[in-house]
Formats: structure tokens, C-alpha cells, sequence
């Protein structure tokens, strides 16, 4: 078992090198962070039909999504039951039945085995197919829209998993009657630890600036300061959030649509703003006109505001496959839809001018540690923790710049919490204590600041 | 069927009755193979300037992996497409390279294409040519990165009142579901 207290130092935000290359660290997330947490598999308005299917990946396992008969969705693991083959080979479509292309065992929607080829003849019609329907996923559910599965029948509901981040979420998920996915997603991949792209949107507000310099500059607009960190924003310009599973965010009040080359999308935001403020109060009103760089623990980002949508599949411990889909809101008209996905595929499709940016970073921070002197190092995301605390009406751990590593520090907080629990009734019990490390950590950074 | 036409996309139609002569495919080789120079040199904005047309369209549509009787409709531009650019968006993505901002090609990368199969034909608009092409670009950096891409080109090309071929609509049809590179930023 992997040592992860020598890995992660909460309180003093400061991991080991080797959670980005270790394969004993990987095998074991496979297990305790993929095999236990809920992972995005796809939004509801992409399978609308009974039969409508996609695949997807739960970490590394292939899975099959589809939509029953009685509007649920389900999720099997995309490997026959008969000698293990992939029963589904195709990105999505409409099926009523999966046929296994070695054999031809035939498997409906439900997963059941529907029908096995000579089952007369060569199982003297003796076969007990009730008991070799495909492995379903433990749990999948939705949360307005956004479809996630757990293979961990004992973890809790999802809106339990999403926790304090459903009150952020539920800005933009429900703010203006929902939103949804557009597809199919574009697929690439990085040569890079998962978590590198993962901490990233989540907390990586510092990057912009410089990683991005050349997009932003060529952009203009009010972001064009941040170029070359010319001009940083600071103290009032937003602030991060980390939450009780590891999901968080660092947001930019006023951001929104700013990497879009496009009036349209602000001015639509905008004009919703009085009746959202109306629903959700000043607080999320804010926070709707912001621009979000954001995680889903563990391997589900977003930039709300630039509406990039993304799931870091890992593929070992220094590949990942990445899926890219456009974020909308249902209630733009078709036009605004089509150009808000021409624009976030300009910036952060597999072309994008800013996801061309990023790529380079995120492989050499992994590679680096294929060298054992430099594995040995440790990393810092130690920036504004003097900040961080509790909030009175923002639930999380707040820190109250923009530019800052709040979220970092939380999702490795999380991440060394599953690494090391048991199971998920040793992560219940920590529960009312989870943020102590980090506020004793921001404490502690205080304390120093005032002793010097 | 899942074979992409180009009538998805552009309702010129190469008329493969009426291939073009002889001086005519000549010119059109040659039109490919300074494109393929200018990019090796990184000369974008030249390329630009000097062979694409003010109305270019210019598409990577993403090609699912679906099912051979899956009757749904191939893509077109009104949807989700990995390049979808008009002039101004080509003109910004060779703006961002001149920033001397862009970190990740600094040490500059080494880009090569290849460009073979080369047909062209006459459409019913005399001044408009349809060629189709295949394409393999290796791109180096970083020492030992190397990738390669496959793909295929569906072109119009415009000719001019000068006699200059112009790049008018280019439908680029990559071989590869997942795109085995951390990026397609370059001019395809
Ligand atoms: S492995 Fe699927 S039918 Fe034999
Ligand atoms: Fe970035």
C-alpha cells in the first residue's frame, strides 16, 4: 500500500513529485479514486431515446451508457461476459442490443443476455443466461442533467458526492432552466499524469497570464492586461472555493465570455441577470456572470464562462485521453448555441488557441519524474493560503483571491483522503473535521507571517 | 454510409467527368506544394496573404465511430468541428504565433507535409476547381516528440482574374478518432 502521508502534506499544501508518475500510486487510484467516486459519463440530452447509447470510460474501464425503457440510464462495463471481448465498438448510436462480434452473444439494453448462438445444440439449452448479463455500473444518477456513475455501491448519492458544489453548481445547472452538452466530444490525447490538466482547472487562476500570453493577447478585450501578467488582478477580482469531496473552483467575477471572441453570449448572461438574481440571490448572481475554472473530483473540469467541458481519461500514469465537449445553456436560442460552441472549440478545442497553451506544461510536468533525483522533489501550492477560511454565506473552504491555490490544496487534500481510506464509511467519519487541516494550515502560514 | 462527401459541406461538386488538363493540374500541384513549403517554413501569414481566399471556409468536422447502418446524417458545419474557420479566424491563429509569446514553439517545432494523390477537376462554376489530395504531416519537437497525421483534403480552389489559384473551401478529413497529438494547432 502506497504511503500517501509521505505523498500529500495538507496543511502545508505540498505534495510528492511522485503522485504524478508513480505506477504503484496509479494502480492504487484505479482502485480507491476511480473504483469508488462518481465519474462524468455524459449528459442526458445526448441519449434522449430509449436505445440511444454512448461509451464512455470509467478510469480505465470501458463502459456502455444507454437509455431503458423506462427513461432510466444505465451503465455496463463494455466487456462480453462470455470470454471477455468489447461487446461495443462505437462512440454512440441507437441499439437495442449489443452483439459480441466474437461469438455473437447478444445483449439487450437492459445488459441482460438476450440470446446466445447454438444455445440448443452446443449448451442443450441448459445455459443459465440470467446470470451472464453484462457487469452494470453500481450506481449512475444525474444531477440536472449531468450524468455520473459510481462503482462503489456504498458511496454516498451523488448530490451527497457533489455536496457543498451543488449550491455553486445549481448557478448555471439551474439558474436559467438548465444546461446541457453539446457533442459529439472531440478527442485527443496528452502525454501527461491525470491530475496535472485535473489541479489545473481546478485551481490554476496564476497560469493564465503567462502559459496563455499569446491567446489572450491576440484576444484584446479586458483580458488582454492579463498578458504577460502585465496587469494581475487581485484582492476584489474573485476568489476560490474548495468543497468536502475535492470539487472546486477559482472564479473571475465579470469574466464571463471574455475568451469569447463575441458580444452575443455576455449580452445573453446580462440580460438573464435580474430574474436570476430574482431566483438565486445576489450571491450566485455574481458568481453567473463570472468566468469558473473548475473541477468535479476527480477527473471532470469545466470552464464555465468559456464553456469548455472536459474529462482527463487516464491511461496510465502518464497518458491521459482527453474528451471535449460545449457547455450551453438550454434556454439560448439555436444561434447563440451554435457560435458559444464555435467559440469554446476556437479556445479549447483540440485546436485551440489556448489549449495549444497548455498541452506542453502538462506533458514536461510529468516526464520530469522520470528521473528518480527529480522525483524525489516535492511541489508547492502553498500561494494564498494565509487566506483561506470559512465564509459566512459561501459554503466551503474560501480563499479570497482569484489568483491563489485554494483548490489545489483541497483537491489533494481529498485525493489523499480516498487514497487512504478504507472505504467510504472511513470518509463519513471524517465529515465535520475535513476542513481542519486546511484552516490549520492557513493558521499556521498567518502565524509565520506575523512572527516575521 | 459514414464516407464524407463534399456536398455536406459545399454545394461546388467536382465533375469527375471533366478532370482538368494537363497545365491546369500542373498549376494546381504546384499550388499544393508551395502551401506545404510555406507551412514547413512557418511562413503562415504568407500562406495566408498569398493563397487563401477572402471567403475561405475552412472545416475538420469530428468524425464519430459509428455503427455502418447508423442512418444518421454526416456532419456539417452547423455543428461542433474542430476547425470551423473563416479568414479573420485564420488571420487571429497566425497573430497568436506572432506574439513571440507562444512558449510551447519556442525552440520552434518541425513541421513537414506531404502531399500526394493529387486530382482536380472542373465544377460548373468556370472559376472554381475541386481537388481532392491526401496528406501526411510529421511534426517534431522537444528533441524526441514526433507525431504523425494522416487525412484527407476536399478542396475548391478559386481562380482568379489574375490566373491565381486561391484556397476557397478546405474540408480536412483526418484518419484518427482520438487524435493522437496534444494539439492540431497547425494549418492542416
Ligand atoms: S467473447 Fe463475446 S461471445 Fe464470446
Ligand atoms: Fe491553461
Amino acid at each position: 500500500m502506497v504511503k500517501v502521508n509521505e505523498l500529500v502534506d495538507v496543511a502545508h499544501g505540498v505534495q510528492s513529485k511522485r503522485v504524478f508518475w508513480d505506477q504503484e500510486v496509479y494502480e492504487q487510484e484505479l482502485e480507491r479514486v476511480f473504483g469508488r467516486c462518481w465519474l462524468f459519463l455524459t449528459h442526458e440530452s445526448l441519449i434522449p431515446n430509449f436505445g440511444d447509447f454512448v461509451t464512455a470510460y470509467m478510469g480505465e474501464d470501458k463502459v456502455i451508457v444507454v437509455r431503458q425503457k423506462d427513461g432510466e440510464i444505465k451503465a455496463f462495463l463494455n466487456s462480453c461476459t462470455h470470454r471477455g471481448n468489447q461487446v461495443c465498438h462505437a462512440d454512440s448510436g441507437n441499439a437495442k442490443a449489443f452483439t459480441c462480434s466474437y461469438h455473437g452473444w447478444s445483449f439487450g439494453a437492459d445488459g441482460s443476455l438476450a440470446a446466445l448462438p447454438l444455445e440448443q445444440s452446443a449448451y442443450y439449452g441448459k445455459f443459465d443466461k440470467a446470470g451472464a448479463g453484462l457487469r452494470e455500473v453500481a450506481k449512475v444518477d444525474s444531477y440536472r442533467g449531468f450524468v455520473f456513475g459510481c462503482f462503489d455501491a456504498a458511496a454516498p448519492s451523488l448530490p451527497d458526492y457533489l455536496g457543498e458544489m451543488g449550491w455553486y453548481l445549481d448557478t448555471w445547472m439551474d439558474g436559467t432552466g438548465g444546461a446541457e452538452l453539446v457533442g459529439p466530444p472531440m478527442k485527443s490525447i496528452l502525454r501527461c499524469n491525470w491530475k496535472v490538466p485535473a489541479e489545473n482547472f481546478i485551481g490554476d487562476g496564476y497560469h493564465v497570464g503567462w502559459t496563455h500570453a499569446a491567446a489572450i493577447k491576440v484576444l484584446g478585450g479586458p483580458l488582454s492586461g492579463l498578458a504577460g501578467n502585465a496587469e494581475i488582478p487581485f484582492d476584489d477580482a474573485g476568489l476560490q472555493v474548495t468543497s468536502r469531496h475535492g470539487h472546486g473552483f477559482g472564479v473571475i467575477w465579470d469574466g464571463l465570455g471574455l475568451i469569447h471572441d463575441d458580444p452575443a453570449y455576455r449580452e445573453y448572461a446580462y440580460a438573464n441577470l435580474p430574474a436570476l438574481t430574482e431566483k438565486m440571490g445576489p450571491w450566485r448572481a455574481k458568481l453567473y456572470t463570472g468566468h469558473w475554472n473548475a473541477g468535479i473530483f476527480p477527473n471532470c473540469s469545466y470552464l464555465y464562462g468559456t464553456n469548455t467541458f472536459k474529462v482527463w481519461n487516464p491511461r496510465g500514469p502518464n497518458e491521459i485521453e482527453v474528451w471535449t465537449w460545449t457547455l450551453v445553456e438550454k434556454a439560448m436560442s439555436p444561434e447563440l448555441k451554435a457560435e458559444v460552441v464555435k467559440q469554446a472549440i476556437h479556445s479549447f478545442g483540440t485546436a485551440g488557441t489556448l489549449e495549444s497553451d497548455d498541452g506542453e506544461n502538462m506533458e514536461t510536468c510529468t516526464w520530469s519524474n522520470r528521473g528518480p533525483q527529480t522525483r524525489k522533489g516535492v511541489m508547492n501550492s502553498q500561494m494564498g493560503q494565509i487566506n483561506d477560511g470559512e465564509h459566512p454565506e459561501l459554503p466551503g473552504i474560501i480563499g479570497k483571491n482569484f489568483i491563489g491555490e485554494t483548490s489545489y490544496r483541497g483537491f489533494y487534500r481529498f485525493w489523499a483522503e480516498m487514497m487512504q481510506a478504507e472505504n467510504w464509511d472511513a470518509v463519513r467519519a471524517n465529515d465535520a473535521t475535513w476542513k481542519d487541516a486546511l484552516i490549520k494550515g492557513a493558521a499556521e502560514a498567518k502565524a509565520a507571517e506575523r512572527a516575521a | 454510409m459514414n464516407a464524407p462527401t463534399l456536398q455536406s459541406f459545399s454545394p461546388v461538386q467536382p465533375d469527375e467527368t471533366r478532370p482538368v488538363d494537363l497545365a491546369l493540374h500542373h498549376a494546381v500541384s504546384q499550388f499544393y506544394f508551395r502551401e506545404a513549403r510555406l507551412q514547413n517554413g512557418r511562413q503562415a501569414r504568407q500562406w495566408l496573404e498569398t493563397m487563401v481566399d477572402a471567403d475561405i471556409h475552412y472545416w475538420l468536422p469530428i468524425l464519430e465511430d459509428r455503427f455502418a447502418k447508423d442512418p444518421r446524417p454526416q456532419p456539417t458545419p452547423a455543428e461542433p468541428a474542430v476547425y470551423n474557420d473563416s479568414h479573420d479566424d485564420l488571420r487571429k491563429r497566425i497573430e497568436r504565433l506572432e506574439t513571440g509569446l507562444v512558449w510551447m514553439e519556442d525552440p520552434p517545432s518541425r513541421v513537414r507535409f506531404l502531399v500526394t494523390n493529387i486530382e482536380a477537376y472542373h465544377t460548373a462554376e468556370p472559376d472554381l476547381i475541386g481537388t481532392f489530395c491526401n496528406v501526411h504531416v510529421y511534426r517534431n519537437r522537444r528533441q524526441r516528440d514526433e507525431t504523425h497525421h494522416f487525412y484527407g483534403r476536399e478542396d475548391v480552389l478559386r481562380r482568379g482574374a489574375d490566373g491565381q489559384l486561391r484556397l476557397l473551401r478546405r474540408k480536412i478529413v483526418l484518419d484518427q478518432r482520438v487524435v493522437l497529438d496534444k494539439n492540431l494547432y497547425m494549418f492542416l
